[in-house]
């Protein structure tokens, strides 16, 4: 190890920083806002017509409209209503089947395949049997929804349960835990944060099948309110709907997130 | 949906490059005019493309199409079939379809009002004296005592989609009995296939359908006819239409296009609405319809549904601007259209004689 002179060291910087994403707060907003700006701008010059794309504002106005005449409440109670129920009932499904299929190999054997064969079906093509099943009312709507929580709930559920630490299950067993406390206490935490992300997926395409589901026969609801718009060539109207569907679809994520920090505080 | 708003947009951006050009070299326009306008009126073939559906309905267009008379016009004309109204509406909006010949909806007046549409003559009509739509009943609302129209109210019906033609038809019948349309209860079904579908089973209470299909349910016993929509309302139902391009770049295309279709109409109408008078011209003219309409079933089995089908059509292809103008007010009234435009900013009554012209 030659000696080096004091007066040849150098500082070495830390160079190893990699490409670490820090929180900058301010820029989703300014993107958003600055898209907004173009768009109203170019359809304020008259470059887009309002047939193409109508401006932000139009859209606005639509939306307060709605907001004014009462129907908003009515549109989004109906589609609330069908997304909390449908959506509930089929992540609780999924969520014991999909245990059921983790923890028993009768299951896994037996509706592993069944579950591959159903999840890939559009429910959007099943409408029309769901109308014959359930009716044109609440039945075939709630259903729609239910079977489209269901399967990415199921396969969320039985993969998180597969990715629990064996250790952990083999320690639990050897101490002699009873199969209660093991499923409880070790498998069923262990699989919540996958069971939570396949929530935000499901939720998700709940909110997207809302349109399918609300094709036949609903007058009132968020779904109907956007054909309605697209019936009648109203524009403005359907970017408000679908304005109002993104508005649903953060509200569901912050509200996943909040459910995600307090269920996996444990984690520390 | 994308494509179109592609080609809209490319419109725009190819006209507004246009202007630019033409401003800042004024001396190529009038160089740029005339070339570009002889080309369209050009005495050689113009090409159009006619958005139809396989109605029986839409036979005069057929019967102009197979006879000539758009060839005599120098017009090549060619079918581009929908399955429903409002597609034809956005086609021609888009530039892919020249002609559309098929029922007003609310959708259709919304893009007649961005300037897209104009409505040119007029097409199947509600009349007293010819059988149109027919209301029907499921077995069990009728055994539950719906037996007419009037008793709609509390009742549920099927209609394709909201502004729909059914959806105006059953606000017509609604204001001639006396109640509020939202006493009866619209389920939107967005097919009519869905619509016989849930009356059969008894899942909506009535529906509101064509003479064929409305005769071909009563008969077998599916569901029963309760009454006839021309009882309740004259009413323009179909209409023929083009682009404000069309008729503002080329009216004289658009005057022969008319002139053919006036003739289609004439023969239809000698024959078809007076079936009984020449049967072996009829036969021959459904021949001609199968061409088109039906073409999955053998002829015996078409005939009666085409025949049966054959409903009133203006002479001349006239067209009823006093009840556009009421289908138009009805519409805003209902709040699904803007109250900033009329029928005069969609009608344009150049190439048909117009008649029940609102003052």
């Amino acid at each position: 190890m030659p000696d080096v002179r004091p007066q040849d060291r150098r500082p070495v910087p830390f160079r190893g920083g990699g490409f670490r994403p820090h929180p900058l707060p301010w820029a989703g907003p300014a993107v958003f806002l600055v898209l907004l700006a173009v768009w109203e701008g170019a359809a304020r010059a008259g470059l887009v017509s309002p047939l193409v794309l109508p401006a932000p504002s139009a859209a606005a106005a639509a939306l307060w409209s709605l907001v004014e005449s009462g129907r908003l409440w009515l549109h989004l109670s109906a589609s609330l209503q069908r997304l909390v129920i449908g959506w509930t009932l089929g992540t609780a499904a999924g969520i014991g089947l999909g245990l059921c299929i983790g923890l028993f190999s009768l299951a896994r054997a037996g509706l592993g395949p069944v579950v591959a064969a159903l999840f890939p079906i559009p429910k959007i093509a099943l409408l029309p049997l769901f109308i014959i099943w359930f009716g044109i009312g609440e039945g075939s709507k709630v259903a729609t929804l239910f079977f489209g929580a269901l399967f990415p709930t199921i396969i969320a559920t039985a993969g998180g349960v597969d990715s629990v630490d064996r250790t952990l299950i083999r320690m639990g067993q050897s101490f002699g835990l009873p199969w209660r406390d093991v499923v409880l206490k070790i498998v069923l935490p262990g699989a919540l944060p996958a069971i939570l992300s396949g929530a935000r997926i499901s939720a998700s395409i709940a909110i997207i099948l809302l349109v399918a589901a609300e094709m036949i026969g609903a007058e009132y609801g968020v779904g109907a309110y956007i054909l309605l718009a697209g019936n009648m060539m109203a524009t403005d109207q359907l970017i408000a709907g679908v304005a109002l569907l993104s508005v649903m679809g953060l509200t569901v994520a912050f509200l996943i997130g909040r459910a995600e920090r307090w269920l996996l505080r444990w984690r520390g | 949906m994308p494509r179109i708003a592609r080609r809209l947009l490319a419109r725009l951006v190819v006209s507004g490059g246009l202007a630019v050009a033409l401003g800042t070299a004024g001396l190529l326009a009038p160089a740029f005019a005339p070339s570009s306008a002889s080309a369209a009126e050009d005495g050689g073939a113009d090409r159009v493309v006619v958005g139809a559906l396989r109605f029986t309905s839409s036979a005069p267009i057929f019967i102009a199409y197979e006879r000539g008379y758009f060839a005599d016009e120098g017009l090549d004309v060619a079918f581009s079939f929908f399955q429903g109204a409002q597609p034809v509406a956005v086609a021609i909006a888009s530039g892919d379809v020249d002609f559309g010949l098929t029922a007003l909806t609310g959708g259709f007046f919304n893009l007649a009002r961005n300037g897209a549409l104009k409505v040119i003559g007029g097409h199947f009509h509600e009349v007293p004296d010819h059988e149109g739509s027919a209301v029907l009943a499921s077995n069990q609302a009728y055994d539950a005592g719906l037996t007419s129209p009037e008793a709609l109210a509390g009742h549920s019906l099927a209609i394709t989609q909201v502004g729909s033609s059914f959806h105006y038809m059953a606000g017509r019948i609604a204001e001639a009995a006396g109640f509020p349309l939202s006493e009866i209860s619209l389920k939107p079904m967005q097919k009519v296939g869905a619509m016989i579908g849930a009356l059969k089973s008894g899942q909506v209470d009535s529906m509101i359908i064509v003479p064929h299909i409305a005769h071909a349910l009563d008969k077998a016993g599916a569901a029963k006819i309760i009454g006839w929509v021309n009882a309740y309302a004259p009413y323009q139902v179909t209409t023929l239409f083009t682009s404000t391009r069309n008729v503002a770049e080329r009216p004289a295309l658009v005057e022969r296009f008319v002139r053919a279709y006036q003739r289609g109409i004439a023969d239809y109408r000698a024959v078809m609405l007076d079936q009984e008078a020449d049967p072996a011209a009829t036969d021959e003219m459904t021949r001609l319809i199968h061409q088109y309409v039906y073409t999955d079933r053998p002829y015996d089995k078409a005939a009666p549904s085409i025949q049966a089908g054959a409903i009133y059509v203006n002479e001349n292809a006239r067209l009823d601007v006093g009840d556009v103008a009421a289908q138009v007010r009805w519409f805003q009234d209902q709040g699904l259209l803007a109250t900033d435009f009329d029928h005069t900013d969609i009608v344009d009554t150049r190439f048909v004689e117009a008649y029940n012209v609102p003052d």
